[in-house]
């Protein structure tokens, strides 16, 4: 599995490309030197060879025929030295002269070119040494075999291609380490951004991605991606500060109001006054509850709202016993799996679970109602289900917008601010909320991460 | 009691030092945090209402210059900012409690009156007792008359907080932040709900009622109301 994932990443493939790059261009530099070495040591040996020859069959021609003989026996007595090999033969194919005999065996017409082994003792050792020769008619029937030892420029190349299929090798290995490395270099950037945006998208803004120092491109990309995040952070924090100040300056008046209201109730002079009095309390805090809750809801939303491991379990477990006491006998059942923690904040998801509950039970109409809070892959999946009329999936996605009450639920007390705090802490966690039908009655799942150990 | 009163809203701090003079309390007013720090550090309180926000020195700042000088009185600090975080601040720098605009009147001086009067310590080994209902805060057990009375755990807690303010009111809030740490108001009557089972626990049998209601304001355990 780890295999099939590394050679899936952007990495392996970046050092096998790198590497297969290298190898090809390394293959293509040493193959043409290879090449070309090997053709101009070729060509100097026979031009060597045709000169001798050349040279040779002119002496032929001048001298008599014993002194051509003595000159080739004075050439081929020391052949290994020079590196040359002579063989002359008579009209009728008979050995005059020469250090090799081969020419019975050679089938090349005069002129031509022939390679044979010839095995020689040197030391000890036998070996064999691989000769290139001539054939070169002579006038009369003579036949003169001039030859080079040609072994060295053999081995020359043996040695050069074993050299090139090291450095073919050596440069794939070399090719993908540096690959690897690049890779490993771009992909550590990549995954800082990505773990860097993730922190961000659960609130924390004043994150920042650590420059490498080195000026390159990468670090040009880190910058702008900074300097991105500082203006998110700025924008967000702007909005917050908005957010406080109006909050504030809302709260100081709802205050004051209050206080001049209970101030006017205490000093009524009459009971109509008195009722009065009451009225406008009893709206203030209508409202004063209005404000409450769309700041909190404005507080799950920025953001902003601090984060810390939360043991959902116990908060669940918690707020069901606090619930359980409101609800009928038997009429809440509760199934909740110990231990599942979530990064959150504590008071928000209690408070969107209050809602749930507060909700089933409410519009349930007494009818039974299911908590269930289990792991559900890597989220913790809280499902609260009520038998009563549930909502038409027209309505399910109405039902979360601010102030929106649905139809049928005018009887019932409620400021429909309840699902909307819900759906606003469902995004401060990342989670996932659905409507669904419970059959009949409302079914409500949310799917918060796991905080991961 | 003798308190004293930060707060730069003028009309605000008129209609509060009011209420509370009407029940009984001597109020001392300051508008801006350095004569607040100043009246705090000079005269002698019962306890302290500062505003979150003051001109000059923050109520927070106010907070942490008083306790570094070894002050212990008790303050509770008024906000109108949003109370959830915020009030952990304000605990964390020193205050004792934390109220957020626009508040009940009722709800500030119950509070107040909690803040003030030492919370009933637990006796030896642990215990409380208001009138013959007895709490054993060690041994998780509670008695009435000598008679065993069998709480669940939350049930425990509410009585335990009810009793370490025997003779005060505690509001709803109150008990919704002292026993559940809960910080939203849970719409239904669920307090109300957890009272009348406790009541039926503690006081169902007896003649005398330990366990009473304060109309408009929230509860009060005692054995003279």
């Amino acid at each position: 599995m780890a295999l099939v994932t590394f050679a899936r990443s952007s990495i392996a493939r970046l050092a096998v490309l790198h590497g297969l790059l290298l190898a090809t261009s390394m293959m293509a530099v040493l193959g043409g030197v290879y090449l070309g070495t090997s053709r101009i040591i070729a060509n100097e040996s026979d031009q060597l060879i045709s000169l001798e020859a050349q040279g040779l069959a002119e002496e032929f021609r001048d001298k008599d025929l014993d002194a051509f003989v003595a000159e080739i026996v004075d050439r081929a007595e020391d052949p290994w030295v020079r590196g040359g090999v002579y063989e002359l033969r008579g009209p009728r194919g008979d050995f005059l002269a020469g250090n090799v005999v081969v020419l019975p065996e050679l089938t090349v017409a005069a002129g031509g070119w022939a390679e044979f082994d010839v095995a020689v003792t040197r030391g000890d050792a036998d070996a064999s040494r691989r000769i290139r020769g001539r054939v070169t008619a002579l006038g009369g029937g003579f036949r003169l075999l001039v030859g080079h030892d040609v072994q060295d420029r053999r081995t020359f190349r043996e040695v050069m291609l074993r050299s090139l299929a090291w450095a073919v090798v050596v440069t794939l290995l070399f090719g993908a380490l540096g690959g690897w490395w690049l890779g490993r270099r771009i992909s550590r950037t990549a995954q800082a951004i990505s773990a860097s945006a993730g922190r961000i998208a659960a609130g924390d803004l004043g994150e920042r991605l650590p420059l490498s120092g080195s000026g390159d491109e990468i670090d040009a990309l880190v910058m702008r991606f900074n300097e991105l995040l500082g203006r998110v952070e700025s924008l967000t924090m702007t909005m917050r500060a908005v957010l406080d100040s109006t909050a504030h300056d809302l709260r100081g008046h709802l205050n004051r109001i209050r206080g001049a209201a209970q101030d006017a109730r205490h000093g009524a002079a009459s009971d109509e006054q008195a009722r009065a009095a009451d009225t406008v309390l009893a709206e203030i805090d209508r409202l004063s509850g209005t404000l409450q809750g769309l700041l909190r809801i404005a507080l799950a939303e920025s953001g902003t709202a601090p984060l810390e491991i939360v043991d959902l379990s116990a908060v669940t477990k918690d707020l069901t016993d606090f619930y359980q006491p409101v609800a009928a006998p038997g009429q809440l059942q509760v199934t909740i799996e110990p231990g599942l923690t979530v990064r959150g904040h504590r008071q928000l998801l209690a408070q969107a679970l209050s809602n749930l509950l507060d909700n089933a039970l409410k519009y349930g109409r007494d009818t039974a109602v299911t908590l269930r809070l289990s792991r559900h892959g890597d989220a913790a999946r809280l499902e609260v289900s009520d038998a009563g009329p549930g909502i038409a999936p027209e309505y399910r996605e109405l039902a979360t917008v601010r102030f929106r009450r649905l139809p049928g639920s005018s009887g019932l007390p409620g400021s429909g601010l309840g699902l909307s705090l819900v759906a606003a802490v469902t995004r401060l966690h990342q989670a996932q909320l659905e409507l669904g039908d419970a059959g009949p009655g409302l079914r409500v799942v949310l799917d918060i991460p796991l905080a991961s150990a | 009691m003798k308190i004293l009163l930060v707060e730069d809203d003028r009309r605000a701090s008129e209609y509060l030092a009011r209420g509370l003079r009407e029940l009984g309390h001597v109020v001392e007013q300051a508008f801006d945090g350095e004569t607040g720090l100043k009246a705090a550090e000079a005269g002698i309180y019962d306890v302290l209402v500062l505003d979150r926000m003051l001109p000059k020195l923050d109520g927070l700042e106010i907070v942490r210059q008083l306790r570094a000088t070894g002050s212990t009185a008790p303050i509770l600090i008024l906000s109108a900012l949003d109370e959830v975080d915020e009030r952990v601040q304000g605990l964390r720098a020193g205050g004792d409690d934390y109220l957020s605009k626009p508040y009940h009147l009722e709800e500030l001086a119950a509070r107040l009156d909690a803040l003030a009067r030492r919370q009933s310590e637990a006796g030896p080994g642990g215990k409380l007792r208001v009138a013959d209902l007895e709490l054993d805060s060690r041994a998780r057990k509670v008695t009435r008359a000598g008679r065993k009375i069998e709480l669940t755990a939350r049930e425990f807690q509410l009585l335990e907080f009810l009793m370490r303010h025997t003779g005060q009111v505690v509001t709803r809030t109150m008990i919704l932040e002292g026993v559940w740490d809960y910080h939203f108001d849970p719409k239904t009557n669920v307090i109300d709900v957890h009272i009348s089972r406790l009541r039926q626990a503690i006081d169902k049998g007896f003649e005398r009622q330990l366990l009473h209601t304060v109309r408009g304001a929230g509860y009060t355990l005692t054995e003279d109301p």
